[in-house]
């Protein structure tokens, strides 16, 4: 193919990718600087031309603000710490279900990974919801064990972060699940007779020869699940209650009930540059790979 | 409790494998000394893999028992097995480095690290890679794989090696280079080898005793030659190299030869030797193509020959096989060495007559 062939193919998602993200970026950017005013729309514009002067108004007070105010910091750690501690329990369950998938024969692989990817058919609002009729203090668990004398006082389990993080793992898993599954079925099977020949016991094997080879798939299940839970608005507003705190909820209400724009946007652009240090650890590692 | 000098190192007994309702391997005995390089030879499905594994540890035999050095292994975990493969793969453990992939194995015996180290700046000095010991599987050639692997079979010294296909993955000239390399890594070890192939000349290079396998049943055991010389049955004198097959009839039985009548040729078929058949009955009179001779003239014995048509000729360059069609419509193989480069040859649709002495043929009686 002509170098001008090669260079409008790759144009294409490169167009795609300044239209939609990059200058939507610069506009959210762009709003983080002004202030907040009630007109439509509802922020002060960064330049103005009056009576011939050119006025360029950057207001860092948005970003002063963030810092000053605890609510936002402990909001951003708290959705850090859920996050984190979400993946490590979606990697403890997920890892097994893609051991197992990738072990099954053909026939079963198939229909194991359909169970895997069936519920994404269901929209996600509408499974989160149906958490809320599970857990809530009359929903389907509290009502059973009370109906079989387990408990007689509900278990308050809506609206805790334990729900939080039931939602999360649940709603996120199978992101986790398939890339190490894609990882894992494409072991070779005798590097792991390799191992046994060469004297390592199963439960060693896997530690010295399935682990390190699943790393890749590991490192992007994890980046595939932690980075929207930091941003989950949802299911900490359905499942979390008033005390959870994470940054997705903040960022709605700046924009809708507090109608900030700037501050909304501000927090926004903060908790990108927050994400952006796992996602440059991750393309660091890919291109590690790459190169061996 | 036996003889330590004379009791096989390997010794499979009555081993029978099924997987449902197909037999991969049946009643298979084998005994496999000390120090011998030691291949099975068949066809693919012909279960030569599946008793290789079986050695290995990777599968159970259904029936019937595994023996290493005297020691019934047969439900035997392969990683507590002293036995050690190298795969068709190689299987390397491609996020280790050379040595870490040698040093594998001498890690799981705990010994301690200066020992470990000795032992695979040892195993990589054997077979030349001691200066590739830091590079990954992935950054080696062909050749310098199966290097490592086997160093890294050999390193836990086991007491037998098994090695699966051992040049399958290797390209034609490279592999006739390491055949021998091998082997004579393998002999400076010492180590007790079976090797699985469905290559005859890697078989036959490598290897001390052959054992053609068929349909999960060992067919016939021998040195390469005896293999090669003395077939037992159709079916190993036909996968061993090429060879025309005389359906005969038993005509007269004497200790010192044996003649055959048939119907492809004129003349009576003999062959050196007595043979246990009684008169009458229906055998295979085999002959390889190099031992056929071949001239225009009508050749100077009463038995064993026959006129033909040249049909096709293949010419090898060092060799040539002449396809000759004989007058009852059967193609006989016969192969002339290019001694000469000016020789006037014999060419398509010459008449030939085909000729051969009574110790080149033998005697097929299944």
């Amino acid at each position: 193919m002509s170098k001008l062939g090669v260079r409008s193919v790759i144009a294409v998602p490169y167009i795609w990718l300044l239209m939609f993200f990059l200058v939507p970026f610069l506009i959210v950017f762009k709003i983080s600087f002004s202030e907040m005013q009630y007109a439509i729309p509802p922020y002060t514009d960064l330049v103005t031309w009056a009576d011939e002067v050119l006025t360029i108004n950057l207001n860092l007070g948005t970003y002063a603000y963030l810092i000053n105010d605890d609510l936002y910091i402990r909001a951003y750690m708290s959705s850090v710490r859920i996050a984190f501690f979400a993946t490590v329990c979606a990697l403890l369950i997920g890892y097994p279900i893609a051991y197992a998938i990738a072990r099954a024969d053909t026939a079963t692989r198939n229909a194991l990974l359909m169970l895997v990817m069936l519920p994404s058919w269901t929209s996600f609002l509408i499974r989160i919801y149906a958490w809320v009729g599970i857990l809530k203090n009359n929903g389907l668990i509290n009502n059973g064990l009370i109906g079989i004398g387990i408990i007689d006082e509900p278990i308050a389990m809506l609206n805790t972060e334990f729900a939080v993080y039931l939602g999360i793992v649940y709603a996120y898993l199978p992101f986790m699940v398939l890339p190490i599954y894609t990882n894992l079925v494409k072991l070779d099977n005798s590097l792991l007779e390799a191992s046994a020949d060469l004297g390592c016991p199963p439960w060693k094997t896997f530690l010295t020869v399935t682990l390190p080879l699943s790393k890749a798939g590991i490192i992007a299940g994890c980046m595939l699940v932690f980075i929207p839970s930091v941003g989950e608005f949802v299911i900490p507003e359905m499942l979390g209650g008033a005390e959870t705190l994470m940054i997705g909820k903040v960022l709605w209400q700046e924009f809708f009930n507090n109608r900030d724009w700037p501050v909304a946007s501000a927090v926004a652009i903060v908790m990108l540059l927050l994400l952006l240090v796992p996602i440059t650890f991750f393309h660091r590692y890919q291109a590690r790979e790459l190169e061996s | 409790m036996t003889d330590a000098a004379s009791s096989p190192m390997l010794e499979i007994r009555h081993v029978t494998k099924r997987f449902g309702q197909l037999s991969a391997v049946k009643d298979v005995n084998l005994a496999i000394n000390k120090g011998e390089i030691f291949a099975l030879l068949g066809g693919s499905g012909c279960g030569k893999t599946t008793l290789l594994r079986m050695m290995a540890g990777f599968e159970t035999p259904t029936e019937g028992a595994v023996l290493i050095d005297g020691q019934d292994v047969s439900n035997v975990p392969s990683y507590k097995r002293p036995v050690n493969m190298m795969f068709q793969s190689y299987a390397l453990f491609p996020h280790l480095t050379v040595e870490q992939n040698v040093a594998f194995g001498l890690k799981q015996d705990k010994l301690p690290k200066a020992e470990i180290e000795a032992q695979v700046h040892k195993m990589l000095g054997l077979v030349h890679m001691n200066e590739f010991a830091k590079r990954k599987p992935n950054q080696l050639s062909g050749g310098q794989r199966q290097r490592v692997a086997l160093a890294r079979s050999l390193a836990k010294k086991p007491k037998v090696l098994l090695l699966d296909e051992p040049m399958g993955a290797l390209d034609k000239k490279l592999r006739s280079q390491m055949q021998l390399e091998v082997v004579d890594i393998i002999e400076s070890v010492g180590v007790t080898c079976v090797m699985v192939t469905h290559d005859q000349e890697e078989a036959m290079t490598m290897a001390d005793r052959v054992s053609i396998m068929h349909d999960g049943e060992i067919m016939q055991i021998g040195s390469p030659s005896e293999i090669y010389e003395f077939p037992n049955s159709r079916h190993t004198a036909e996968f061993i190299g090429s060879i025309n097959i005389f359906d005969a009839a038993v005509q007269h039985v004497s200790p010192q030869l044996s003649q055959f009548s048939c119907p492809d040729l004129a003349c009576t078929l003999s062959v050196e030797g007595g043979t246990n058949a009684v008169e009458g009955a229906q055998l295979g009179v085999a002959v390889r193509p190099e031992k056929i001779l071949m001239s225009r003239g009508q050749p100077q014995q009463a038995n064993n020959w026959v006129k033909g048509e040249v049909l096709d000729i293949a010419y090898l360059g060092g060799h040539s096989v002449y396809h000759v069609e004989l007058d009852s419509g059967k193609v006989v193989m016969a192969t002339t060495t290019n001694m000469d480069r000016h020789e006037q040859r014999l060419t398509w649709k010459d008449e030939v007559y085909l000729y051969w002495s009574a110790s080149s043929a033998v005697v097929l009686y299944q």
